[in-house]
């Protein structure tokens, strides 16, 4: 519903909807997110004009084979399967838009050498009911990618 | 609530149009664009004036059918109050007409798409002209 033509600008333009509800509703503890992080979430979304990519961006996800970007996401599939940076995957547990079990291992089989996924609390919004265990899990990442052997010929 | 009525071009002297939203791909679902054509005669009208509707609160709004080259017509609208010149909108009442516009849109568009379930996410969002 939310994609459909003319209910996006009234709901996410002229509404606000992501940043006054939407976002809200894809974390875990909502009380907690209404207290201390929607407010940014408001404060950078301040008119319809910059809300533009908070309805028009969901639309260029492929859901069929018609779908306008679907070779644009063709490229992104195949040049993300010859990546060989150092990675690490994090998904939030109670993500329904995509969910760990079906988008995590996609991504693994797209990035075979990928830590993890490393799954903790959180919905599609993960980092505002995880910040601080994904800042500690990136941090020793980090760590180990330079302390490897790799790393020091690199340097 | 949901009466919108299409009218005539109504007398525009003294008035303005104060624009309010803008549909960049009125085909994303193409059942939408369907809707228009049929709704407006936009085959017959083509750009040559715009749909004017009448809302609950008796305001008239103005749907400007945007043509762009290689795409079927229209491919967007933008959506105008049309008011007394010198006078400002009053928002919540334009709220409420869009509102009730985006209903009568979805219960003409059809098959999957129906006021009620606009209604549910309205609700969802804690939009006060949903009846939250």
């Amino acid at each position: 519903m939310m994609h459909a033509p003319i209910v996006g600008p009234y709901l996410l333009g002229r509404h606000n909807a992501l940043a006054g509800r939407g976002v809200s509703l894809s974390v875990v503890d909502r009380v907690k997110f209404r207290a201390e992080a929607q407010i940014a979430y408001e404060a950078v979304l301040p008119d319809p004009a910059t809300r533009l990519l908070t309805w028009t961006w969901p639309r260029w996800i492929p859901l069929d084979g018609t779908a306008r970007a679907l070779a644009r996401f063709e490229w992104l599939e195949r040049e993300l399967a010859r990546c060989r940076l150092p990675t690490l995957l994090v998904w939030g547990r109670q993500d329904e838009v995509f969910d760990a079990a079906t988008f995590a291992p996609r991504f693994k089989t797209l990035l075979p050498h990928a830590e993890g996924p490393i799954l903790v609390t959180g919905r599609h919004f993960l980092q505002e009911d995880s910040g601080p265990e994904i800042a500690a899990s990136i941090v020793d990442f980090l760590a180990r990618i330079d302390a490897s052997p790799s790393a020091e010929v690199a340097s | 609530m949901t009466e919108i009525r299409i009218i005539a071009p109504p007398p525009l002297e003294s008035t303005r149009h104060a624009f309010l939203l803008a549909e960049d791909r009125l085909g994303h679902y193409p059942e939408f664009r369907d809707f228009f054509r049929r709704a407006f005669e936009l085959e017959r009208v083509g750009l040559a004036t715009p749909g004017y509707i009448s809302a609950p609160s008796n305001g008239v709004y103005a749907l400007v059918f945007i043509g762009r080259s290689g795409e079927p017509f229209p491919s967007g609208l933008e959506i105008y109050a049309v008011v007394q010149a010198l006078e400002p909108l009053d928002d919540t009442t334009v709220d409420r007409d869009l509102w009730a516009f985006l209903r009568w849109m979805m219960d003409g568009v059809g098959g999957a798409w129906s006021a009620d379930k606009l209604d549910a996410t309205g609700r969802l969002y804690k939009l006060m002209v949903a009846g939250t």
